[in-house]
């Protein structure tokens, strides 16, 4: 873990590759981490590779702008990896499933920050709101450019499976990856406020069940359906679920197959 | 050629293959079009012929097909990943660029096509002494499942030491064992996932007896190898 807080410098003109020596760890005000982000491929490149100078630009003044940067790039990450979830079905999922995927991980965003900064709170920080809020935007944007990342190899599974099955748990296991490195992002931003929030791991089940539950309350994300969303008699929780979609027969592709 | 083998030096590419970290550095801090071509050169002839060895038990043709097939394998997965890849490095404490980490896994896949096109006599001999293709020869005759393992095995241990050689350039990079270690899983799991499923849709590799010798066929583009594998792991522990 603090390997990630604290990466190798970035290979650069100025400052060039040497594997020879080990990587140098920067204090913690580098002047490196106090440059201002302009742009949405330089925000992209702090997220993924000064997640501290990002960090620092969240503390500022105009740390709206950030915030503002990092929402746009979280939504325009989650409509493009969920234009390649709509792949698999093509028509009108093509754009619902984009749709949702925003609207998913933004509403479990939306319902989980404020448990986030009490709970931060609760820790004796004297964080404020905007700057959870930022930490959440990141933990997001981050996720979702994992996500384009991961794109092409589900656009390859999309396009040769008929299993929604294995499609979805595909996605899940994209959706998880993705996750853990947003997760920690959210609590190297806590270390870099020097604070910890009592119960964040009670919080890190909260938020993970609840994207977990947005699989199954928006579904059909993956597949097709008769309405683009469940009718109220057809509410479940995501284990009923998923226990359900393993339970019905196999595609004719994959009987083919086992035959 | 000339004008390639004359902008490089000759002990670059025997130092790559002995994975010397100070070579594999002067490849990554310097974008060289040489270096590139040299790359996928090797990866196109070293993984074609163990191709056209693979293809040989059933026919010339499938031999070509097969040739042309395993470095398009081998380049689909390299660019499917680059992203990604790219991406999961600076996240887990290496920064590299995204033409970096490109070329720290073409490379990998550079020393495992050398190895693979060192393999093919071997294989070759192996293909020589299976017993040819008849009639009667069926998924299960043990000569087919014998020429899968040879084949299994020679790519696993040449993908295997291909990674395994860029380990002390990412310890030497990253200043940690831990990141390196972290680094290389990562990479491995993203380009073993993709690769499956692209070995999936370009089969066949050796020998499809349903079907007459043809590069690609319209049923090949169905399933996925992990769902096939579930699915015969399923009925295994359901029988």
């Amino acid at each position: 873990m603090s390997d990630y807080n604290h990466p190798p410098p970035l290979p650069s003109a100025s400052l060039p590759f040497s594997p020879g020596q080990p990587a140098a760890r920067p204090p913690a005000d580098d002047p490196a981490d106090q440059q201002p982000i302009a742009g949405f491929v330089e925000t992209v490149e702090s997220l993924l590779r000064q997640p501290r100078r990002l960090m620092h630009q969240l503390r500022q003044p105009g740390r709206g702008h950030a915030i503002s940067a990092l929402l746009f790039m979280a939504i325009l990450c989650a409509l493009v990896y969920g234009l390649v979830v709509g792949t698999f079905s093509g028509g009108t999922q093509l754009w619902a499933a984009p749709v949702k995927t925003v609207v998913g991980l933004f509403f479990a965003a939306a319902i989980c920050l404020p448990s986030l900064y009490i709970f931060a709170c609760l820790g004796g920080s004297q964080v404020r709101l905007i700057e959870v809020a930022g930490l959440l935007a990141g933990l997001l944007a981050l996720l979702t450019v994992l996500l384009v990342g991961f794109a092409p190899v589900a656009w390859v599974f999309s396009q040769s499976t008929k299993s929604e099955v294995a499609m979805g748990a595909l996605h899940l296991g994209f959706f998880l990856v993705a996750t853990c490195f947003g997760l920690r992002f959210l609590l190297s931003g806590f270390t870099r406020l020097n604070t910890r929030p009592a119960g964040l791991s009670v919080w890190t089940l909260i938020f993970v069940l609840v994207l977990l539950q947005m699989t199954t309350a928006l579904r059909p994300l993956v597949g097709t359906a008769d309405t683009l969303l469940p009718g109220s008699k057809e509410k479940k929780f995501f284990l009923t679920h998923w226990s359900e979609c393993l339970r019905q027969p196999a595609p004719e592709g994959r009987q083919a197959l086992q035959r | 050629m000339n004008r390639l083998a004359s902008t490089l030096d000759a002990q670059e590419f025997p130092a790559l293959l002995r994975a010397e970290p100070a070579a594999m550095r002067r490849w990554i801090e310097q974008n060289r079009r040489d270096r590139w071509i040299l790359c996928l050169g090797t990866i196109v002839l070293g993984a074609g012929l163990y191709g056209a060895v693979m293809g040989w038990w059933r026919h010339p043709l499938q031999a070509l097909f097969t040739g042309i097939k395993f470095p398009l394998v081998i380049l689909i997965t390299t660019l499917g990943n680059s992203l990604l890849n790219a991406m999961l490095a600076p996240l887990l404490g290496l920064n590299v660029t995204l033409r970096q980490s490109l070329m720290v896994i073409l490379m990998t896949f550079t020393i495992a096509a050398a190895l693979l096109g060192a393999f093919s006599p071997l294989a070759l001999f192996a293909v020589w002494n299976t017993p040819p293709l008849t009639a009667t020869t069926g998924l299960a005759s043990p000569e087919y499942g014998f020429l899968q393992l040879t084949h299994v095995a020679f790519i696993a241990v040449a993908g295997v030491l291909g990674n395994v050689c860029l380990a002390p350039l990412l310890r030497q990079w990253s200043g940690s064992a831990a990141v390196a270690r972290n680094v290389l899983m990562a990479w491995l799991a993203a380009n073993l996932l993709l690769g499956s499923q692209i070995c999936w849709l370009l089969r066949p590799f050796i020998w499809d007896p349903a079907r007459p010798v043809e590069f690609l066929g319209p049923e090949y583009f169905r399933g996925s190898f992990y769902e096939t594998v579930f699915d015969a792991a399923r009925r295994l522990l359901s029988s």
